[in-house]
């Protein structure tokens, strides 16, 4: 591999950097079942698994269905907190068997190594994305970057085989500033993509709030030198440790927009649901707050408000809406409309991807669909209007409307019919906005569903399932005569 | 709950892990350094790149090295952290690999 260039920040990035305050935090993480199966935890955390789970995981570990070979097993002390008194966060954060019983799934969902011009580096969209980081304070089961968190030895387009590496600041800075000095050149569109400047970047992984305050800071001096208007924080972190979001921290943003003040911030912040932030009695009530609302879990009230008070950063949520934790449209009310009234946004609820074993997580996209349209009746046009999305490998697609009555006259639409647009797409968006139209199929948890029953593509969503479904089709017919 | 160094540090001290450590979660002493557990988060990117193969997650750590994971507890209370690379110490190529390093550990700093 090339060396890649070392990044040396300019005077301002480093009068910014020198100023930096670095905190400890004690996040009492639990990482991996062993701990569980020979009893060396805590009494009370213990119990998180009864004996009868607990002997199920351990009768699959060494084989192909190991579910810690899938995605590690770990969570924080506060969110085990959250998680006795709650079945949906349990069915988040606990391993089952029944994760391993389907292995099928994409190696590297949507396609993200077709787009990675410098390693740990994602630019699809207009937007890039960075994994900063590897792991997270907690893992998800459902993870969509169980790939990356598991460090799983991934097929890159070249050919080469290794797990996804991280980003590094020299190697993206580099990237950045050449591949904007080519759209100055071309007058304002890259001469190969078509994309305008790159002004956006999301800073991933695992989940960037585990860095150091001081890592945190190097990042964004780094990427605001570089010519980067917005900085987003993808992180899960105000759910598994809102602790981290201290003191110090919000010293750093400060003297970051001191020393950056053109810089927006956009933290995309994750909640499935709403025991992740709500205070919850013991019989599963949420409490009135007598000032309005109801009452959250008070560290991440607080950090929530010290976001909220930095008119320079805004906090969106998205979450997937996965099976036992929150496809349930009263909690996805209350969520949404808690939320909004903390100013946080409802960005987006995704379907699953199509990760290794999501069969065991995945709602069908038409249920989906149904749940976060439910969920949206109550609220108020400003809190209830995100979308449900569906990563497709050629964008996101939002799922726009399931029909309950046979559309007269067109094959495929006797039992109703779903309705796609595509409203993202790769390097300047030729797709966006293109419409795809199939019949139901209230089982299909993946676009492969429809594959039997396309309506209307004008955007191609299906062409490639249909082709694997044609190729299935013929090697079951030989397969059938070779028996014969 | 964490990542501990062992007996191979010892004398040797590369400090390839500090510069690979998300968190800053490892502590120096003269001729060793350690991991303080509660800082650390689990992410294991320090272990590929110990050049003594001398970090092993506390669930891994071999029987006859289990003494350390006390000893990097209480050593990182004690000692301060180190944040950036330096230089291996003089004599690393030397006791690489040399076994029962445990006597020559200095905790004094």
């Amino acid at each position: 591999m090339a060396a890649l260039p070392s990044y040396e920040p300019g005077s301002r990035a480093r009068a910014f950097l020198d100023r930096i305050q670095t905190a400890k935090y004690d996040r009492q993480i639990v990482n991996g079942l062993q701990k569980f199966f020979d009893g060396s935890l805590p009494e009370e955390m213990r119990s998180l698994y009864s004996h009868d789970e607990l002997e199920a995981l351990k009768a699959l570990r060494g084989t192909p269905r190991d579910v810690e070979k899938r995605m590690p097993v770990k969570v924080t002390r506060h969110y085990f907190e959250l998680v006795r008194n709650s079945r949906a966060l349990q069915a988040l954060i606990k391993a089952r068997p029944a994760e391993t019983d389907d292995l099928e799934g994409a190696p590297d969902p949507g396609r993200q190594m077709e787009y990675s011009p410098v390693e740990g580096m994602i630019h699809k969209y207009e937007l890039a994305l960075l994994y900063v980081a590897s792991t997270c304070s907690a893992h998800c089961r459902f993870c969509y970057r169980e790939e990356l968190i598991a460090k799983k030895e991934i097929i890159r387009p070249d050919g080469t085989v290794a797990p996804k590496g991280l980003a590094d600041v020299g190697g993206v800075v580099t990237y950045i500033v050449k591949h904007n000095e080519e759209v100055a050149l071309a007058g304002g569109r890259h001469p190969l993509t078509r994309r305008e400047k790159l002004r956006e970047v999301l800073l991933s992984g695992g989940d960037p709030m585990v860095l150091s305050n001081a890592n945190l800071g190097t990042w964004l001096s780094a990427l605001a030198e570089a010519g980067i208007e917005q900085i987003r924080i993808g992180t899960k972190e105000l759910a598994f440790f809102p602790a981290r979001f201290d003191s110090t921290f919000f010293d750093m943003l400060d003297k970051f927009h001191e020393a950056y003040p053109g810089i927006a911030l956009r933290m995309m912040v994750h909640f499935n649901h709403p025991d992740e932030f709500l205070v919850k009695s013991a019989d599963g009530s949420y409490t009135a707050d007598p000032d309005g609302g109801l009452v959250w879990v008070s560290e991440t009230k607080r950090a929530v408000k010290e976001f909220a008070k930095r008119n320079w950063i805004t906090i969106d949520n998205q979450a997937p809406i996965i099976r036992g934790i929150n496809n349930d449209p009263d909690a996805l009310r209350i969520m949404q409309r808690e939320l909004r009234r903390n100013r946080i946004e409802n960005h987006y609820f995704f379907c699953g991807r199509d990760i290794i074993g999501h069969r065991a997580f995945n709602v069908p996209i038409e249920e989906a669909w149904r749940v976060l349209n439910e969920s949206q009746k109550g609220l108020s046009g400003v809190e209830g209007h995100a979308r449900l999305s569906i990563t497709h490998y050629k964008g996101k697609t939002e799922v726009v409307a399931v029909t309950n009555e046979p559309l007269a006259g067109v094959p495929g639409g006797q039992s109703g019919v779903i309705i796609f647009k595509l409203l993202r797409s790769a390097k300047d968006a030729p797709l966006k906005g293109k419409v795809a139209i199939a019949g139901r199929n209230p089982e299909a948890i993946w676009f492969s569903g429809y594959a039997d029953r396309v309506i209307f593509d004008e955007l191609g969503l299906f062409t490639e399932y249909i082709e694997i479904a044609r190729k299935q089709r013929t090697a079951a017919s030989e397969l059938t005569e070779s028996l014969v | 709950m964490t990542f501990v160094v062992v007996e191979g540090c010892i004398l040797c001290k590369h400090t390839d892990c500090v510069s690979e450590c998300p968190v800053d979660c490892f502590y120096e002493g003269p001729n060793f350094l350690v991991i303080h557990p509660d800082e650390c988060i689990d992410c294991g990117l320090c272990v590929p790149v110990c050049p003594e193969k001398a970090i092993y997650q506390d669930t891994k750590v071999p029987p006859e090295q289990s003494a350390f994971i006390d000893l990097n507890r209480e050593l990182a209370q004690a000692w301060v952290p180190i944040t950036k690379k330096k230089a291996s110490l003089p004599d690393a190529s030397k006791w690489s690999g040399v076994p029962a390093k445990l006597k020559y550990l200095e905790r004094k700093t």
